[in-house]
């Protein structure tokens, strides 16, 4: 078996969970085309024996399948060379149970990620192993999180340069934010990057120059927050990492600031709900912009950064697409961090706009949440225009392909308090549809013309992530287990199938050993959109599920729990 | 408390010459002071009547499950004192709040930890069985908080806990929320017959 | 010392003197009103005999007058009494220029006080003690995490609500150094009446040492049996509702202890602080102040005295 050197993927792989370092989840096989997917079907699945959420990508090198399950986290390698795709390995790495407690929104796992052999994941329990791809032994591991200050782990690494790239989960627990940097081989920790506190914790120093006035000036990180405040402020990284390997810069976005009652952290809250670009070698911060300063809502700023090319006004510019959780689509020049465009892509009522010349939002008075006062009518909801779920640009159309919900709340802020390991939150929500009645789309975004290039609407939240290939298709799933492939020129469905359960996973696709063109995802109904099932939450009460409850009451009657790996090709 | 009677003077020295109708009269305002008292009465220290007596609720003494080998020994019901009086199921709301287990299992219906206010009881739905919960934890992501939180303070939890599926005395509970309304008044649902069952999964948690 | 006849600001002199102006306007008519009463008493008996129906005419005409001329004194005096105290008011109610601003929350049964500042990282959070600088106005900005209390220190400034869900605000501006006493001034629940906080006014220079004092975080316990009792604390029911900043332990539910040790009293003014009433006030505060929110602890007597130890440390 020959695996590759690299950390991206090769024409016909998917080696990490974006595919490319760019996170542009676009694959150039073509071979699944708008004009043969009508004839795809099933070619193999696989039951995971798990039922919560299955938010991971499948990921495939060297005729092997490696897919990852929500807690416990099981490592499953399945051999695509032989018929039917029979288990090489399963690891197991057997994660403490109790970090179930402190795993907020299900608990979830984004992603195994490969390179140079060897796989990279992270545990519940805030573990970072490496497996060997070959033989599924165990070559390091070490513990980074922990869960009595209410740490877990969630997010896909990313392998930059023989460095694992790994941060934590727990903005509802108070925890501390903070990214890390593994030695590939060994897993010796070679710096860890703050996400509040002092400069010399955050990595900030001499060549740090964000381009807002508000971002500059001595540990932020400090004076921007209550005393104290800043230690249990949140700004956890457990959404995802792109690279730029010619400006040699990292970006990834920060979570909400801890607790979601604003009131309880006057100040900006550095660095939370922003995003970082910085040097991998060193982890020194280049640049930050903060999508939300102050957060009111917990609209983390973890969504994918999406590195493309595009022109602005007649030239081209390299930048990085970011459509944030508050609802605005951020075109943002990645060398330096000046925000180009930010235009809503669903209806938001909580920010007017976005100041181009200080790079702050301008707050709507009337939806700040005050103690003792319910606010109604908060657009959008605290899962934001769109969470985690990550979307997929196609250099073809030069449509980004956003998978998101449509959804707002009332909600009542409470003083909350901190007590180590145990939720941090003060807020009560109840969640409804948004404008129109529907809860979920996926909107094509044009980011040029800042306008949105079609929208199919949903019933459910579109919890999944988006594909896109060559073949003109973009794939995605339902939170109720629809798995559709669409026209990427005009949103036309030219394909569906329904799954076992729910889908919030990643769809990729592959070139099998069989020289056929696969898709695969995985269905398994989770993740805090899926909750109500994967849970068995009581719907009556509406704060369920940190306010899902509400949202998806009718979510049980329309799928049930599950944690299989669905594959297709073309007949 | 009951209002004075305003009959005529003749009756109710008549009354008062009848022993009988005099007996009758103070059992039924003794009884009603009685659970009067039983609704209102604010114990504010551990030692005294109102916490359970430690050897009847000991947690060595819970079992969580139904099967038995030999003949099965009834299961234990529990002391209920607390849930008849409204000021203990209001200071363990207040308490659920403070310790953040809404964080975890809301209003009653469930995030990270499973629902209470539903029939279904993983570890026992006893007053006894939720007082070890609390205190000794369990596996899939339920604290321990032994030494944290002091055991009046705890059955005053599981009293409201109770109250949230209906197993508390309905005069007790509270009858409105202080805060956004995000499910029917605790009074209006209807109580739910606890059974000993684990989420149809299985596995979880 | 708390006394609103003892007025120690411009503020609550304007009040004193309010209060001293309705007292000898209302003494002058009361004395007036008593004299005639006795004057219509003694003259009534002597000309009871007299009269005849010509002199009633007359009777009725005088006292007509005599009616129309009291009820228009009463009328002005009332008018009168009336303006100074709205005079009064929209003076309290002029905002002063660059206000010290704090923010005062009431809860059963203590006062939790913040400072504000420009720089977030400088917000102060104390409890039960309010210190200000002589001179300066004060703005109290207050509100309530549960029922409705009524913050009052009599010598320096009159009662204002505190209600949850709403904030009101009022100025308090102390002229002179020195403690004086506050007390809620509506009924809260049982304890009430130990719901006490102090007032230390002192001078500028002080009072920004005594702040940035406050800023600092929690002492390093520095004996052995310190050490032990911050283990205590960390590790028992304490750091379920405590804060000591510098530490594992941010609650917020009931007072800050970072700098304990530097607080007169503890338990809003119930108790003197000091080593043998903390030990007594953490063992069993229902015995002191029965339905305050505070558990009894079980700790065994050495953890009980390394806490204590620790606490007193908290300077």
């Amino acid at each position: 078996m020959a695996f590759s050197a690299h950390a991206q993927s090769s024409a016909d792989e998917w080696a990490i969970p974006a595919r490319d370092f760019a996170n542009t989840r676009f694959s150039p096989l073509a071979d699944i085309n708008a004009g043969n997917v009508g004839s795809l079907t099933v070619s193999f699945t696989f039951s995971t024996g798990y039922l919560r959420g299955h938010e991971a990508a499948p990921i495939v090198v060297g005729g092997r399948m490696f897919i990852i399950t929500p807690y416990p986290n099981v490592l499953f390698a399945l051999d695509l060379r032989s018929a039917g795709a029979p288990m090489l390995w399963r690891f197991e790495p057997k994660p403490s149970a109790s970090a179930q407690g402190v795993a907020c929104c299900d608990v979830v796992n984004r992603g195994v990620t490969y390179a140079d052999g060897r796989l990279f994941f992270n545990t519940l329990d805030g573990q970072t192993v490496a497996v060997d791809a070959e033989s599924g032994r165990e070559l390091w591991r070490v513990k980074l999180g922990n869960i009595n200050l209410g740490e877990s782990m969630t997010m896909a690494p990313l392998v930059v340069k023989n460095k694992v790239l790994v941060g934590n989960s727990g903005g509802e627990f108070g925890v501390r934010g903070w990214l890390t940097a593994l030695d590939a081989q060994t897993g010796r920790q070679l710096w860890r990057a703050y996400s509040t506190g002092p400069d010399k914790d955050v990595l900030i120093g001499p060549d740090f120059k964000p381009f807002y006035e508000s971002d500059r000036g001595r540990d932020l990180g400090v004076s921007s927050w209550p005393p104290g405040a800043w230690q249990r402020g949140g700004g956890t990284v457990w959404g995802w990492i792109s690279y730029d390997p010619e400006l040699n810069l990292i970006y990834y976005g920060t979570s909400n600031p801890g607790p979601w009652n604003p009131e309880q952290r006057p100040g900006d809250n550095k660095w939370t709900a922003g995003v970082f670009a910085r040097d991998p070698d060193s982890g020194e911060a280049r640049w930050f912009y903060q999508f939300n300063p102050h957060d009111l809502f917990d609209y983390d700023g973890v969504n994918e950064n999406v590195l493309v090319e595009i022109p602005v006004n007649g030239t081209p510019r390299k930048v990085l697409l970011h459509p944030d959780r508050n609802g605005y689509l951020y075109v943002i020049d990645r060398a330096s961090g000046e925000v180009i465009s930010a235009k809503p892509f669903v209806h938001v009522n909580t920010i007017e706009s976005v100041d181009l010349k200080s790079g702050r939002p301008n707050y709507s008075q009337s939806r700040i949440p005050q103690v003792g006062k319910v606010v109604r009518d908060i657009c959008p909801h605290a899962g934001g225009g769109k969470d985690w779920q990550p979307s997929a640009w196609s250099p073809q159309t030069k449509l980004l392909y956003i998978p998101h919900q449509n959804l707002c709340q009332d909600e009542e802020v409470t003083p909350a308090n901190y007590i180590a390991g145990t939720p941090y939150i003060g807020a009560t929500v109840k969640m409804y549809p948004g404008p129109g009645g529907h809860r979920g789309a996926l909107t094509a975004w044009d980011p040029v013309g800042s306008r949105v290039a079609w929208e199919i609407t949903e019933n459910f939240p579109v919890w999944s992530g988006a594909l896109a290939t060559a073949g003109n298709l973009v794939f995605y799933g339902t939170l109720d287990g629809w798995f559709k492939a669409v026209d990427a020129r005009n949103g036309k469905t030219l394909w569906q199938f329904k799954a076992g359960s729910g889908i919030v996973g990643q769809p990729v696709t592959y070139r099998g050993p069989d020289g056929k063109q696969h898709i695969a995802v995985m269905a398994g109904v989770g993740g805090w959109a899926g909750g109500v099932v994967a849970g068995d939450l009581d719907t009556r009460d509406a704060s369920a599920g940190d306010g899902w409850a509400a949202a998806v009451p009718d979510l049980p009657k329309f799928t049930s729990k599950g944690g299989t790996l669905y594959v297709f090709s073309l007949k | 408390m009951c209002s004075r009677s305003s009959e005529p003077r003749e009756r109710a020295t008549a009354a008062l010459l009848s022993p009988y109708r005099a007996g009758v009269a103070s059992v039924v305002v003794v009884m009603l002071l009685l659970c009067a008292c039983e609704r209102e009465e604010r114990q504010f220290s551990a030692q005294g009547g109102s916490s359970p007596s430690a050897a009847s609720m000991a947690p060595a003494s819970i079992t969580l499950s139904d099967l038995q080998p030999g003949v099965s020994t009834q299961a234990r019901r529990g002391e209920r004192e607390l849930e008849v009086n409204a000021f203990s199921i209001s200071e363990g709301q207040r308490l659920y709040e403070w310790f953040n287990c809404n964080g975890c299992h809301a209003n009653g219906g469930g995030a990270i930890g499973p629902a209470l206010m539903d029939d279904v009881w993983i570890y026992g739905s006893a007053p006894a069985n939720i007082y070890a919960t609390i205190v000794q934890g369990r596996p899939n992501g339920m604290p321990s908080f032994r030494g944290r939180i002091p055991e009046q303070q705890v059955w005053q939890i599981v009293a409201y806990v109770r109250s949230l599926s209906g197993q508390a005395r309905k005069d007790a509970m509270p009858s409105r929320t202080d805060s956004m309304q995000v499910k029917p008044r605790q009074v209006a649902l209807p109580r739910e017959e606890p059974k000993s069952s684990a989420p149809p999964s299985g596995n979880q948690p | 010392m708390h006394s609103a006849l003892q007025p120690v600001g411009p503020r609550a002199e304007l009040i004193a003197d309010l209060m001293l102006l309705f007292f000898a306007v209302s003494a002058v008519v009361y004395v007036i009103v008593i004299a005639f009463l006795v004057w219509a008493i003694m003259r009534a008996r002597e000309r009871a005999v007299q009269l005849g129906p010509a002199a009633t005419a007359q009777a009725d005409r005088k006292s007509k007058v005599a009616v129309g001329v009291g009820a228009a004194l009463t009328v002005l005096t009332l008018a009168g009494l009336a303006a100074s105290d709205f005079i009064v008011g929209a003076i309290l109610r002029q905002p002063p220029a660059d206000p010290l601003r704090v923010l005062v929350t009431g809860h059963q049964f203590w006062w939790e006080i913040e400072y504000d500042d420009p720089v977030p990282g400088n917000r102060l959070r104390t409890a039960n003690e309010l210190h200000i600088p002589v001179g300066r106005p004060v703005q109290l900005i207050f509100t309530s995490r549960d029922v409705i209390h009524s913050f009052w220190i009599p010598s320096a400034m009159g009662k204002m609500d505190l209600i949850p869900g709403r904030t009101t605000n009022e100025i308090i501006q102390v002229s002179q150094p020195g403690t004086f006493t506050g007390q809620c001034a509506e009924f809260c629940g049982f304890q009430h009446s130990k719901m006490r906080l102090t007032l230390h006014a002192r001078p500028a220079e002080e009072f920004d040492a005594w702040r940035q004092r406050q800023l600092a975080p929690a002492r390093e316990p520095q004996t052995q049996e310190a050490r032990r009792g911050q283990q205590v604390f960390m590790q028992s029911s304490c750091i379920l509702c405590h804060s000591v900043q510098g530490t594992a332990a941010a609650a917020t539910v009931a007072p800050d202890l970072t700098h304990i040790a530097s607080r007169r009293t503890i338990a809003a003014g119930s108790l003197p602080n000091t080593p043998s009433a903390l030990a007594s006030w953490v063992l069993d505060p229902q015995r002191i102040k029965p339905g305050s929110r505070m558990p009894a602890s079980r700790l065994p007597p050495d953890d009980l005295s390394a806490l204590v130890a620790y606490l007193t440390s908290l300077q």
